[in-house]
């Protein structure tokens, strides 16, 4: 016994706030399911949203690593499509040219992300302005390679991203690995330490020494590098993907950092919770759609799910809680 | 013996000639009148398989009428802007006859009536842009949605005369064509045929993705569908392997045509004892009929008795009428069997 606590004083476990408000936010959401939809967690139906649920996740921890920077991403939709695109035509059904395929779509991530960054990181433009007109060009390349038609994904990267190990979704395990070693390279590693502390205060990185430019690209390159592995996920998953597939993954990326906690101002970034906003946001549509719900109030209650996370990271409870006292004390005081 | 056979010869060769001429003559469809004219096909959004072989099919039709001089194209790429700057820059270019696909709807009615007073025809197709016909522009060719709806509940009741439960997939919320098809499915289906989705349709937003989540979440719920209904067959192929893991087969579907809809209904039909298949014709040859109205004002020719694009019933798994299911392996998913420009013509289209 003195053993096991003599461990757990040497490596304690301690859960952020971040993480214990969305994983609380999920278990409810869970029990919700049970109570009114419970087919919604039935194997079938989660095997047909974890595994978008997964890219969701793979997308959102990029658009993190720009969030943590203090930037935002826009770039995401023709990141993933042109991800997307270039894995599904390029080998055009022949599995044998899927691997250069996968390799030019990475080459083509880190080209747009290395420009994101240089923009925004060395020119020092605005990063909603850099990302919409690198979106607009990853379109371009969307179009170049597709001519806008679908075209039906090869059997290989149909087993790969949408096959199944243990009755588990392979996207799913995809997401798990991205997420293992983003958490250790951020929290283990001294240039994962330095990244977070350059996002939280750049003026006191600069004056130790930090490059902080560098820091802010990598942070693009990685982000569409991420966005690369959701697309080519994606196009195996769909078996007949359309050529813009990215266009309704921006607003939830978005969503999944601000659910997770992640300032928008930048800093300390929450990778696990990030992920599990993605689970909550995907299993909120799902229990909307076994209600039954109209599609107007499947929409309304993602907003309001949205509001709600942004409002309970952005209150000051404290001075909420201070406030309510004070104003008690003054009730009693006038009933004395 | 040499004089016959010369004879037989040449009254051979005057027979051939005649014939020929005939069939010259023959080919000349009535709708392409004696006046010369040059034709534009004005495209709202042009980037999908679906509108690349649609342009082919009235680009084809047009040349079937030694008349025209010529056929152009624009492409608005979904931009209303474009496309209003399109029908005018047409107009302007001196081309006698614009087929317009008004994909902005009544955003383009200013244009095209503008356009159609300075003396050109206009015919727009498919898409609604408001108007009428002879004040805003010669001759509105639409399609028929409820007459989907109804040839689709038609094999429903064919297939399961007691009534069933039923799925129905459709595009963005509110889309009026789902609501139409929705409005010929009621049209022919009683009150024993129960509608499973929220109303008046799933939303899918023609998503493969989208479709796949909404798809599961439905079957997860109510595990016994007996038929999905979608106006875009092709998004569901990602989604139908998904009836495996619920341990069931994949139930009938009644959709628009596509080729890889069709080879994957040959491939899993054997392990799916209930995945019966119906198909209506996905529609590329609505701009046949809008184009022969374009070039017989035109040029003044005879006008097409059609004034409405009744998409043909097309693949029958069940009856094989009026064509059993249709695969062609060796070309590209994205084509459409039912189209009449000929499958090698749209792989070439497809894979510019």
């Amino acid at each position: 016994m003195n053993a096991i606590l003599t461990s757990f004083t040497r490596f304690p476990i301690s859960f952020s706030k971040e993480f214990l408000t969305v994983a609380a936010s999920t278990l409810v959401l869970l029990l919700l399911c049970v109570l009114f939809a419970p087919s919604s967690l039935s194997y079938g139906a989660l095997s047909g949203s974890l595994p978008f649920a997964a890219t969701l996740a793979i997308v959102g921890l990029g658009q993190m690593l720009v969030v943590q920077q203090g930037g935002f991403d826009l770039s995401v939709p023709g990141g993933v499509s042109l991800a997307v695109v270039i894995s599904s035509h390029v080998p055009a059904g022949n599995s044998a040219d899927l691997l250069p395929a996968i390799l030019l779509a990475f080459v083509c991530a880190m080209g747009a992300g290395l420009i994101n960054g240089f923009m925004v990181g060395f020119l020092r433009l605005n990063a909603i302005v850099a990302t919409i007109g690198m979106n607009a060009l990853l379109f371009g390349g969307v179009f170049a390679v597709s001519g806008g038609v679908p075209r039906i994904t090869t059997d290989l990267l149909a087993v790969i991203a949408g096959g199944e190990i243990y009755g588990i979704a392979n996207a799913i395990y995809f997401a798990i690995a991205i997420v293992l070693i983003f958490t250790i390279v951020m929290k283990q590693t001294v240039i994962g330490r330095r990244f977070e502390a350059v996002g939280a205060n750049p003026l006191a990185a600069r004056a130790i020494g930090q490059p902080i430019r560098l820091y802010q690209m990598m942070a693009y390159l990685f982000a569409q590098l991420h966005y690369c592995v959701a697309g080519i996920l994606i196009a195996g998953i769909t078996v007949q993907p359309t050529a813009f597939q990215g266009n309704p993954l921006l607003l939830p990326s978005v969503a999944v950092v601000v659910l997770g906690g992640t300032s928008l101002l930048g800093g300390r970034g929450f990778p696990v919770a990030t992920v599990i906003a993605a689970f909550f946001l995907s299993q909120l549509s799902q229990l909307a759609l076994a209600v039954g719900l109209p599609y107007s109030a499947q929409t309304i209650i993602q907003a309001l799910a949205l509001g709600f996370g942004i409002a309970v990271y952005s209150l000051r409870w404290t001075r909420l809680k201070e406030f309510t006292l004070a104003t008690k004390k003054e009730k009693t005081n006038e009933i004395i | 013996m040499k004089l016959f056979n010369q004879k037989t010869k040449i009254t051979a060769a005057v027979a051939m000639l005649s014939l020929c001429g005939t069939a010259t003559l023959a080919e000349v469809p009535s709708w392409c009148g004696p006046s010369e004219a040059s034709v534009a096909l004005l495209d709202g959004f042009g980037g999908n398989s679906w509108r690349q072989i649609t342009t082919a099919s009235a680009r084809e039709e047009a040349l079937k009428c030694p008349q025209v001089t010529s056929v152009e194209y624009a492409d608005g790429q979904g931009n209303t802007q474009k496309a209003i700057s399109d029908i005018k820059g047409m107009a302007a270019r001196g081309i006698d006859a614009l087929v317009v696909f008004g994909d902005a709807g009544p955003a383009v009615l200013p244009a095209v009536t503008s356009v159609y007073k300075s003396g050109k025809v206009v015919v727009p197709y498919r898409v609604d842009i408001g108007g009428k016909a002879g004040e805003n522009y010669t001759k509105w060719i639409g399609a028929s949605f409820v007459n989907d709806g109804e040839n689709w509940g038609r094999w429903i009741m064919e297939i399961l005369p007691n009534g069933g439960k039923l799925l129905f997939l459709s595009g963005p919320a509110g889309n009026s064509q789902g609501l139409d098809e929705l409005k010929g499915l009621k049209n022919v289906l009683g009150e024993e045929y129960v509608f499973v989705n929220p109303a008046p349709f799933a939303v899918t937003n023609w998503d493969p993705a989208l479709t796949q989540q909404v798809l599961t979440a439905e079957v997860s719920k109510n595990p016994d569908i007996d038929v999905i209904i979608s106006d875009f067959g092709p998004s569901l192929l990602g989604a139908l392997p998904a009836f495996a893991k619920f341990g069931k087969s994949i139930p009938a579907i009644a959709t628009s045509d596509g080729n890889s809809l069709g080879c994957f209904w040959k491939e899993n039909q054997a392990d799916n004892s209930k995945f019966k298949l119906f198909t209506t014709a996905t529609g590329n040859d609505n701009a046949r009929l809008a184009m022969q109205w374009a070039v017989a004002s035109a040029t003044g020719g005879t006008m097409p008795s059609d004034e409405i694009f009744l998409a043909p019933m097309f693949e029958n798994s069940v009856s094989k009428d009026p064509s059993p299911v249709v695969c062609r392996p060796d070309m590209p998913g994205a084509i459409y069997n039912s189209a009449q420009l000929s499958a090698e013509d749209q792989a070439k289209i497809i894979n510019q």
